[in-house]
């Protein structure tokens, strides 16, 4: 998990709006779903990307956890394996998931 | 200044204290390290009494407290404990608090900014009759948390309390005397809230200290649930809560219930919100050695300023600096890299949180 940051020159101005707009486009697509999905009483902009999932935070159970992974699964064609409960502590942490198995599909990995 | 009933004992344990908003706090014992390294791979105890504690009857404590926290009060399933928070008239944050369904009371638990003085004042406004009891002054609260506090608590209060779900309350006894027990806790590992009074503490404190040795445990500060929190990524009213104050930054809206008609600072918490967010905050690692990843350092993108630091601490898990930063809703996202300090300062990346998958969600009580 930790990452080693080294003093590398800062990403082009393209590459930094990239990689916000596409992470931008994910947190879209999995809030709207989330929020349909579990009838959640809040707007996307309500729902902070780092906000906990299950237990404290939103306090979704386990029935909602295994919605959000249908939802993950159905969204992004992408697969969450049985009992990886680790990309389901907050928004943020599915989306990196999400990103992740995304690059590895188009070979970029 | 209002200090612990447990003073003398945790003096003779070699606690460190500090002043922090008009109460004493055990700040250390050791080194966080190992404070933090107890909860994060045994058990650690810490003196809670710093939080205000009251009881409420059922009947009245419903509408008193619906009245002014941000949470849905009514909603609260019995024996259940809700998270959310008391503002003031501005919608700004004054306590970070437990609500709990005790069969015929209202256990109402305040981590507050405010001293006591001012807590008084904010819920003393309002309307509603209180009948509130301040059990604050009789009662001691004392926090186990960490991956063996089940064993902890199982040893001394029976294995009955194994079952208790997150955010839930269970009575039970010590010595005859009736013990508030509360699974909860800010660390992201078990946890657990013994609110028990004055006569019993220090002999509870005493076997709650002898059986977390026993297991490899420390007594802790509240520098190492800082950094805990920080590091689970739980809200801490004392460091992001205290600098930044407005709930919607934080990403406190999931302890909000907007349907409320009124609550303690309702009127600007929604006009903030009907205006749409601004900024909001993200975590921030840095390298091990870097040192300047502190509270009020800022952040650059390109040659702009474009954030501030609000909380920071340290994970003793992943070794390295963390922090949260106050960026405008346009650059909050993870996995970006800016500089610290200035356009050419140290590399800092803002992080999913939390960065840490800690050991007690890989434990099922029931199988052990």
């Amino acid at each position: 998990m930790q990452t080693m940051l080294k003093s590398v020159g800062a990403p082009a101005p393209e590459q930094f709006k990239q990689l916000i707009a596409r992470r931008a486009q994910v947190i879209k697509t999995f809030k709207e779903e989330l929020i349909h999905r579990l009838n959640l009483p809040y707007s996307p902009e309500d729902l902070h990307e780092d906000v906990s999932l299950l237990g404290s935070g939103l306090g979704l159970d386990s029935l909602d956890a295994l919605e959000i992974v249908l939802c993950i699964e159905s969204c992004f064609k992408i697969k969450i394996p049985d009992g990886d409960i680790a990309v389901l502590r907050s928004i943020n942490t599915v989306v990196d998931h999400v990103i992740e198995q995304q690059d590895r599909k188009g070979g970029r990995a | 200044m209002r200090t612990s009933s447990l003073k003398d004992r945790l003096a003779a344990a070699g606690a460190v204290f500090r002043e922090r908003h008009g109460t004493e706090v055990v700040s250390r014992f050791a080194d966080p390290r190992a404070e933090c390294g107890a909860v994060r791979d045994a058990v650690g105890l810490t003196d809670f009494s710093f939080v205000r504690v009251y009881s409420l009857p059922e009947e009245k404590g419903i509408d008193f407290l619906d009245a002014r926290l941000a949470g849905n009060v009514p909603k609260i399933r019995f024996g259940r404990v809700l998270h959310t928070f008391l503002a003031d008239r501005e919608g700004y944050l004054a306590a970070d608090c437990y609500v709990a369904n005790n069969d015929r009371e209202f256990i109402f638990i305040c981590e507050s900014i405010l001293p006591d003085g001012g807590l008084d004042a904010l819920l003393a406004a309002g309307a509603g009759e209180s009948a509130v009891e301040d059990l604050t002054a009789n009662h001691v609260v004392l926090s186990l948390d960490g991956f063996k506090s089940w064993e902890v608590v199982k040893k001394v209060f029976g294995p009955d309390v194994l079952g208790l779900p997150y955010l839930s309350i269970e009575n039970h006894t010590f010595e005859g005397e009736p013990v508030r027990f509360l699974r909860a806790g800010k660390t992201s590992e078990f946890g657990y809230l013994l609110i028990a009074p004055v006569k019993v503490a220090p002999s509870l404190f005493d076997i709650l200290n002898s059986e977390i040795q026993q297991r490899g445990g420390r007594l802790c500060g509240v520098d190492a649930h800082d950094n805990l929190r920080l590091e689970g990524r739980f809200f801490n009213i004392h460091a992001e809560g205290l600098r930044v104050r407005d709930p919607l930054p934080l990403g406190l809206q999931w302890m909000i219930d907007f349907d409320k008609e009124n609550f303690s600072g309702c009127a600007a918490i929604k006009q903030r919100r009907a205006g749409g967010l601004k900024k909001k905050i993200v975590g921030i690692e840095a390298a091990p050695g870097c040192d300047a990843l502190k509270d009020g350092a800022r952040i650059f993108h390109e040659d702009r300023e474009v954030a501030e630091i609000v909380a920071s601490g340290r994970s003793f898990v992943l070794n390295q600096p963390l922090a949260l930063a106050l960026f405008p809703v346009e650059l909050a996202y993870s996995g970006l890299q800016f500089r610290l300090g200035a356009p050419g300062g140290p590399v800092v990346k803002s992080i999913s949180m939390p960065p840490i998958m800690p050991k007690s969600l890989t434990v099922k009580l029931d199988e052990m």
